[in-house]
């Protein structure tokens, strides 16, 4: 890997400074960071200052600073935040953010194969020691002394934990890999677990969401490249940036929940109107993620805007949750005749009994 | 804290443990009030005793709520007569005409209704809690009131008012993130659901049976031995 500083690489690309400025002023917003404090030594009006400084920040930091060097593992996974992130239609914050790391170990994406691979991420931990970006994918099983995911006839755990050692930061995208997701359902089969539950003593930077969307996935790695840090998180360790505010709260159907108009099937009236999802199983209310804001494909749509009720994706367990297609407020389980009928029973046979005590004493 | 994974748990188990409890412990009420014993009807009846039963149950419904005066109801203590009824009156539009609650019945029961819109419910919602502050109020400065209202008396307003004003904070997402709102709105109703069997708010189920029984007498316009 050269170590040519992103800026350069991007001109060897073809890309102009105009659009390089332009690049970096979608990061900005993207990093939610034109809320730094204004500059004091600044003539132009605060409002301006601010979002100007930074731009510039951000693109000094590019032009000088080395790309990144990214060890991406896969575990109990789909490729699917691979998939988002590769496919993505937002091409300048996703492209700069691509051009600017230099993804070294992935299964799905390396053309490589075999032992080759491996010896070649052997060879970048060492190299970048305490430099490189791990990202992981996919949860980890801990059942059957981890057999139910190895590769190259090593543990999920046992290669986590070694290219956690060396990394500067790690970010785990998607569910799977933040809480555990889909493997980690009920009955959880393989004990499976998310990447902050074995690397207890290091932070996680999680990406949840199923898939978790690309640009906050590149967000927070432009974050890191940019300031050498990681953002601001939650008490989840999510980007505050990207999950801060729940679904509900940007959502456009927002009106007709106020309003008390919901879609009651999917293909009623309502929801030919575009009514509230709500009824409909609609987990917006307590799902903290940016869908409804950054939205997909480039801010075409995104699922409630498509007319399908949020699952809530970004947060844990959400795969047992509920039915995904009941209501918000209904109980998790209902209660079985049976256990209706022991609880009624039980009701007879105490009542019944202190009333006899009851009658008894009277008498005696 | 994981809000959510407490108000997993909370809507999930918790819940389901309450219920079985409030079922377990309302027909335990109920069994007990039965086996006392009903006597024997000696004299005879020169009513209809059913025509009495929907007398009762017509002057419940219709009188007191909508023409109270004719029974001086609402000249004894009208604060208490308005309070009181507003307080019934949201109560029941929020537990069965909201839309989050209908799915709670709909859920349980397997079959729904429809809802009324939010800002309506939402009135309502507000006429109940400030109903329940007035009579709290009135319970503290009515000194025969005050004489007769014990811990209990306190507790059972308590707990009702906790779900209200929960549900109230949830649905405008004041002070807290809504799951953490949520969860205390779910702990409290779970706790209502546990507290009720044991306490005076069983009522709404007696309310039943001492109607019927004092329309049974009163239809039968004998003498009761
Ligand atoms: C299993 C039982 C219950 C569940 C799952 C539940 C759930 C909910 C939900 C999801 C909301 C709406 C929040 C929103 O619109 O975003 C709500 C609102 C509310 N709930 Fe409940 N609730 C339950 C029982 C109760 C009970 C027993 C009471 C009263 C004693 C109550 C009083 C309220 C009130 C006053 C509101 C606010 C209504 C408004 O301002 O529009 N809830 N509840
Ligand atoms: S569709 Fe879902 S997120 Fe949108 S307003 Fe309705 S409940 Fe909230």
């Amino acid at each position: 890997m050269a170590e040519k500083s992103v800026y350069e690489h991007l001109k060897s690309e073809g890309v102009s400074r105009r659009e390089f400025l332009k690049a970096c002023g979608v990061l900005v917003g993207a990093m939610g960071m034109n809320k730094l404090p204004p500059v004091a030594d600044s003539n132009l009006p605060p409002h301006l200052a601010r979002g100007a400084k930074v731009i510039y920040q951000v693109a000094e930091a590019l032009e000088n600073k080395p790309r990144v060097p990214v060890i991406w593992l896969e575990f109990q996974d789909c490729a699917g935040c691979s998939e988002a992130l590769t496919r993505s239609q937002s091409p300048t914050l996703v492209d700069l953010v691509l051009k600017q790391i230099s993804i070294e170990y992935h299964e799905t994406l390396t053309a490589a194969a075999g032992h080759q691979t491996e010896a070649n991420k052997q060879a970048i931990m060492e190299q970048y020691r305490g430099q490189y970006l791990l990202v992981v994918e996919g949860s980890i099983p801990l059942g059957a002394d981890g057999a139910y995911c190895t590769v190259g006839g090593r543990s999920a755990e046992d290669i986590l934990r070694e290219a956690a050692d060396g990394a500067a930061a790690i970010i785990a995208t998607g569910n799977c890999a933040a809480f555990g997701g889909l493997p980690m359902a009920n009955p959880n089969p393989t004990d499976a677990k998310g990447v902050m539950d074995i690397l207890t003593d290091k932070t996680v930077v999680n990406i949840p969401g199923c898939p978790a969307i690309p640009e906050a996935t590149t967000g927070t790695i432009a974050h890191f490249l940019v300031f050498g840090t990681l953002p601001e998180l939650d008490d989840l360790n999510r980007p505050k940036t990207f999950y801060g505010v729940t679904v509900h709260d940007r959502c456009l159907r927002r009106p007709f929940y106020e309003a008390g108009k919901f879609a009651k099937s999917f293909d009623d009236e309502g929801a030919k109107k575009g009514w509230c999802l709500y009824k409909l199983g609609c987990k917006g209310p307590t799902t903290y993620n940016a869908c409804a804001s950054i939205k997909w494909d480039g801010g075409t749509s995104f699922p409630i805007q498509s007319g399908h009720p949020c699952l809530g994706c970004s947060e844990p367990g959400f795969w047992d949750g509920g039915g995904f297609y009941q209501g918000q407020s209904a109980p998790l389980q209902r209660p079985a005749i049976g256990a209706v009928g022991a609880a009624t029973a039980v009701g007879v046979v105490v009542g019944a009994g202190m009333a006899a005590a009851n009658k008894a004493q009277k008498k005696g | 804290m994981d809000w959510n994974a407490f108000l997993a748990f909370t809507r999930g188990p918790l819940f389901y443990a309450s219920l079985l409890i409030f079922i377990a412990g309302m027909v335990y009420r109920l069994v007990q009030v039965a086996m006392l014993g009903w006597d024997k009807d000696q004299s005879v009846a020169r009513g209809s005793k059913a025509g009495g039963v929907v007398k009762s149950f017509l002057k419940g419904i219709l009188i007191l709520p909508f023409i109270p005066w004719i029974k001086g109801a609402f000249q004894k203590r009208p604060i208490m007569y308005i309070a009181g009824g507003l307080f019934h009156l949201g109560l029941f539009t929020v537990i069965f005409l909201g839309t989050p609650h209908m799915l709670v019945w709909k859920s349980l029961l397997g079959f729904g209704w429809p809802t009324l819109a939010l800002p309506f419910v939402d009135w309502l919602a507000v006429a109940a809690i400030i109903g329940m502050l007035v009579l709290i109020v009135y319970r503290r400065t009515d000194a025969v009131l005050r004489l007769l209202s014990g811990p209990a008396e306190y507790l059972n307003w308590l707990f009702v008012f906790l779900p209200m004003i929960s549900g109230y904070i949830m649905t405008h997402h004041l002070f807290f993130r809504y799951e953490v709102a949520y969860s205390l709105h779910m702990l409290s109703v779970d706790w209502m659901l546990i507290w009720i069997p044991f306490s005076r708010i069983s009522h709404f189920m007696f309310y039943f049976f001492s109607r019927t029984i004092r329309g049974v007498e009163w239809g039968k316009r004998a003498v009761t031995p």
